[in-house]
């Protein structure tokens, strides 16, 4: 018997391997410690390992590998997706030091790395198996971790995540099917040709995928899941969400909009995801005014922030791609620097950090505190001198640039909406009628200030020396 | 040396913010002594040029340094307000007022020497942050701080869309102070009214203002002379450094409309602050008027205008900064800023009242002092480019003008003592040599004005004449 597969392909996938096998030495571990491995064991060798995998996806830049029959494509777009991917891993990672008891912390962190293999296959996957693949190997893992709170909000969390998931699944594989019947292959660049245009099978299928695609990068109309759910998972959980699942999202659709659409059909099919990413900047900045809880604010946050991503594709232009990378980078940084924040602030399973009433004060309580919330939220609002600021200008050159300037309109509105809501908890972090009395015992565990003070330090760094990676297409071999 | 020049004041004020402890001497002392050292550096570096890579796409981008004419006068007048308002400082929490205000300083510093349009777009939102702070900290009421962060972000949004599109367009944003960059076209007018609408904010100009009154009033004295007197000329300069020199064929097709809101803040600044019962409110509202005057100034685009324009940016600054200095000690002596309430403050503090008084007259344009040539030539200007209708508002409003500062001073200075009112000493060394320079400087402009007035005229390239420009006085 002769193996369908030669060893190129297994070097190729090499990096999902280790992060897989991370996730089992986690489990071993677990198991042969008595009672159950320490969460300072299974958490270093869950940083090793995604350390490890990040390396390895690193040293496959400037390869250019199509394995698999095409269905697992290296090259810089999945490297550089990856990347993301693995740093949303280790931000999450880091905010895993409490909550949750610790007997379920193996558990967990094992979860969360399969989890991120599935990511990691998405930043890579050409086909529309490999797709559906990674992306049930991401939401598989997210089902089980969003309930693992111990509140009614987290099984609420859990059971809509799941419902609203299967559903988006569900369509974006008749949408799968579709296209398949259209072309008779499972590739993307196989949908890429001339005589697809004419297909009413290509754009019913291309049609039923895009409306996948947007359930699961929670844009308007199918965002009411997002806030919801964030509310209701742990916080490492949430941050794990808004930044590694919208990366690989982006991922996908980014690969399909640049390689898999025949040239003269693509703007016209994609016009509507470019109108629902400029509806989503406005309802997820309206959205924010009204929130209490930091997780649910940031969550409308993100339904913003991915339309401003999308903005940057419109027109699929070779810069745009370049900036909305960029943007997805900073937008990575700053937010995983705000839940790192409510980190520091929460003690425990009842994550006070993430209800807005406990930033009452902070200014006067923990200055240092303060001060870095306070540059997240104006690095997420879009003022200077946070890389927040570069990547906004960036977008709306790249969107005035291929002619989409009411794009840019919505997002300069949206923009000016959004500060009201981070300004409204700056000001009660220094309002000084706001000032709570009494001391601060909290004392936080080192990984989340890591990661703050790595976010910080990437937000300011990337105004200056913005990272613009040039060869990112071609996307399909 | 540039490089300095911006981060001296901005790393100063960082750290004096992360500090601890409240010595109001140490940190007013450390405050003027870096106000001054970005005065003599200004005059060090004045004819450095710096520059390092920033962007190459989607448009060439730099950290690109200079000093034009007319921003090395702004930067005097900021560090020399920056030390004032510093020295006059006096509060029992003073460290983050004065990390704020070296804040302040350090990021319009940065505006007035950018080269680079993007540079300048980082800057002008960034020099909101530090008057946010203090709004938030200091300020009487929340609704100040949102008025003021909301729509000045609004605008810099404009400010940040322009920018993107001229860079789009034009390939660089690296044009600020160097020639042939204009831009038609097109897209021309909606880059222009990008820019203008962000500077008209800035400004402000009716009906972009209505954050400016509360603002000012909000705001602690010292932040209040800082921000009367400097910030509103970030838009002022603007229109200098880049409406005029990239846009001159829009300039000049829409100066009507520019001259009509100019005109109706004019009139209706001088109006409003004849009424207002707020001392605060009286200078906040005098101000939309002058800078009335300049936006009109410039949309004449007649170079004895823009000359004119150029030293009463100055100037307006100089008594600006005095007098919300000067009615922050009424404030301090007096509890209250009520003129139904205040009065006879030149029987009890003498040095005080003169002080204000030689402020006021500088405001109302008495012959003499630097208010007076400004205008002069201003007017000059606006007849010589054929407004006579124009030129006949402003010199009603001056006579406003001379009404609402006489209202201010019968209230304040004149009058009875107050025996309703506590009667503290007169101002002490240090208060009296946080207001001297600025009063000193417009006694000096008001003699010479030709230092500034001169500077003003050759950083001013010739636009493109309008139509309408047909009268030449002899």
């Amino acid at each position: 018997m002769t193996l369908p597969f030669t060893h190129v392909d297994w070097a190729a996938v090499a990096p999902l391997e280790v992060l897989a096998a991370t996730g089992l030495l986690v489990l071993l571990f677990d198991l042969i410690w008595r009672p159950f491995a320490p969460r300072g064991i299974s958490l270093s060798v869950a940083l090793l390992g995604t350390i490890l995998t990040a390396v390895l996806v690193a040293q496959q830049y400037g390869t250019n590998v199509a394995a698999f029959n095409g269905g697992y494509v290296v090259g810089n777009f999945s490297v550089l997706f990856g990347e993301v991917v693995l740093l949303g891993t280790l931000g999450a990672l880091a905010l895993m030091g409490r909550g949750g008891s610790d007997r379920e912390s193996a558990g967990t962190i094992a979860l969360l790395l399969w989890s991120a293999c599935g990511a990691l296959l998405l930043a890579a996957a050409a086909t529309t198996m490999t797709i559906f693949l990674g992306i049930e190997l991401l939401s598989l893992a997210l089902y089980c971790l969003c309930g693992l709170a111990d509140r009614k909000s987290a099984r609420e969390a859990a059971l809509k995540y799941l419902l609203l998931s299967s559903t988006a699944s569900a369509v974006l594989l008749f949408g799968m099917a579709l296209l398949f019947g259209a072309s008779g292959s499972v590739s993307l660049a196989a949908l890429a040709t001339p005589a697809m245009a004419t297909n009413p099978l290509f754009w019913m299928g291309s049609g039923f995928f895009l409306v996948g695609i947007a359930f699961k990068l929670s844009l308007v109309p199918f965002h009411a899941w997002a806030p919801d759910v964030y509310e209701g998972a742990p916080l490492p959980i949430a941050a794990f969400m808004t930044v590694v699942t919208k990366a690989a999202t982006i991922a996908i659709f980014a690969r399909f909009a640049y390689a898999a659409l025949p040239a003269g059909a693509s703007q016209m099919l994609l016009l509507p995801i470019w109108v629902v990413a400029g509806i989503s900047m406005i309802v997820g900045n309206v959205g924010m005014l009204a929130q209490h809880d930091l997780k649910r604010l940031l969550g409308y946050s993100g339904i913003a922030q991915v339309g401003y991503i999308l903005a940057a594709l419109a027109g699929t232009t070779r810069l745009g791609l370049r900036y909305a990378f960029f943007y997805l980078v900073v937008y990575a940084v700053m937010n995983l620097g705000a839940f790192a924040v409510a980190a520091v602030l929460s003690s425990g399973d009842a994550e006070e950090g993430t209800q807005l009433q406990s930033y009452r004060g902070l200014g006067a309580r923990r200055p240092l505190l303060a001060a870095a919330m306070t540059f997240f939220l104006l690095a997420l609002a879009g003022l200077p001198p946070t890389a927040g600021f570069l990547g906004k200008i960036l977008i709306l050159a790249a969107a005035a640039g291929s002619g989409y300037l009411w794009l840019a309109a919505l997002l300069l509105v949206g923009t000016a909406i959004s500060l009201y809501a981070y300004a409204k908890i700056i000001l009660a972090m220094y309002r000084p009628d706001h000032r709570v009395h009494g001391a601060e015992t909290l004392r936080g565990a080192p990984l989340p200030w890591v990661s703050l003070a790595l976010c910080l330090v990437a937000t300011v760094a990337l105004t200056f020396y913005p990272l613009l990676p040039s060869g990112l297409l071609p996307l399909v071999k | 040396m540039l490089l300095a020049l911006v981060l001296l004041p901005i790393v100063a004020g960082s750290v004096m913010l992360l500090l601890r402890g409240e010595d109001r001497r140490l940190y007013r002392g450390i405050g003027v002594v870096v106000a001054l050292a970005t005065l003599v550096l200004a005059f060090a570096a004045r004819s450095e040029d710096w520059s390092a890579p920033w962007l190459r796409a989607p448009f060439v981008a730099n950290f690109h340094l200079g000093i034009g004419a007319l921003a090395f006068w702004l930067i005097v007048l900021l560090a020399l307000c920056t030390a004032c308002a510093v020295l006059a400082v006096d509060s029992a929490r003073p460290r983050a007022l004065v990390g704020q205000l070296l804040l302040l300083e350090g990021t319009m510093l940065g505006l007035f020497i950018s080269r680079d349009l993007l540079l300048f777009a980082l800057f002008y939102d960034l020099m909101l942050v530090p008057v946010f702070f203090v709004l938030l900290e200091r300020g009487e009421h929340p609704r100040d701080a949102w008025r003021y962060i909301i729509y000045n972000f609004a605008g810099g949004l404009l400010l940040l869309f322009a920018t993107a599109a001229f860079g789009v367009l034009h390939g660089t944003t690296d044009v600020i102070g160097s020639a042939g960059n204009a831009i038609s076209g097109t897209w021309a007018p909606w880059i222009f009214w990008g820019f203008a609408i962000a500077f008209l904010v800035k400004t402000p100009a009716f009906p972009l203002h209505t954050w400016m009154p509360n603002t000012y009033a909000s705001l602690p004295p010292p932040v209040a002379a800082v921000v009367g007197a400097v910030q509103s000329k970030a838009g002022l300069y603007g229109f200098f450094v880049i409406a005029m020199t990239l846009m001159p064929q829009e300039i000049a097709r829409y100066s009507t409309a520019l001259i009509v809101l100019g005109t109706i803040s004019l009139l209706y600044g001088a109006v409003a602050a004849l009424v207002q019962s707020d001392a605060k409110r009286v200078v906040a509202y005098s101000s939309l008027s002058h800078l009335g005057l300049i936006v009109i100034a410039i949309a004449t685009q007649q170079p004895l205008a823009l000359a004119g324009a150029a030293l009463y940016i100055v100037a307006h600054g100089l008594f600006t900064a005095a007098l919300f200095i000067g009615l922050g000690y009424v404030e301090e002596r007096e509890e209250t800023r009520s003129l139904a309430r205040l009065r006879g403050i030149g029987a009890s503090n003498p040095r005080l009242a003169g002080a204000l008084t030689i402020a006021g007259l500088a405001m109302l344009g008495l012959p003499g002092l630097a208010g007076f040539v400004g205008e002069l030539v201003i007017i000059t200007g606006i007849v010589q480019s054929g407004n006579i209708a124009v030129a006949i508002v402003a010199v009603i409003s001056v006579v406003l003008a001379s009404a609402y500062v006489l209202r201010l001073f019968q209230g304040i200075v004149n009058g009875p003592v107050a025996h309703d009112l506590p009667v503290r000493r007169d101002l002490t060394w240090r208060e009296g040599i946080a207001i001297a320079p600025l009063l000193l400087a417009l006694l000096y402009l008001g003699v010479n004005p030709h230092a500034v007035l001169a500077s003003g005229s050759v950083a001013i390239p010739r636009a493109p004449q309008s139509s309408s420009a047909g009268v030449t006085m002899p």
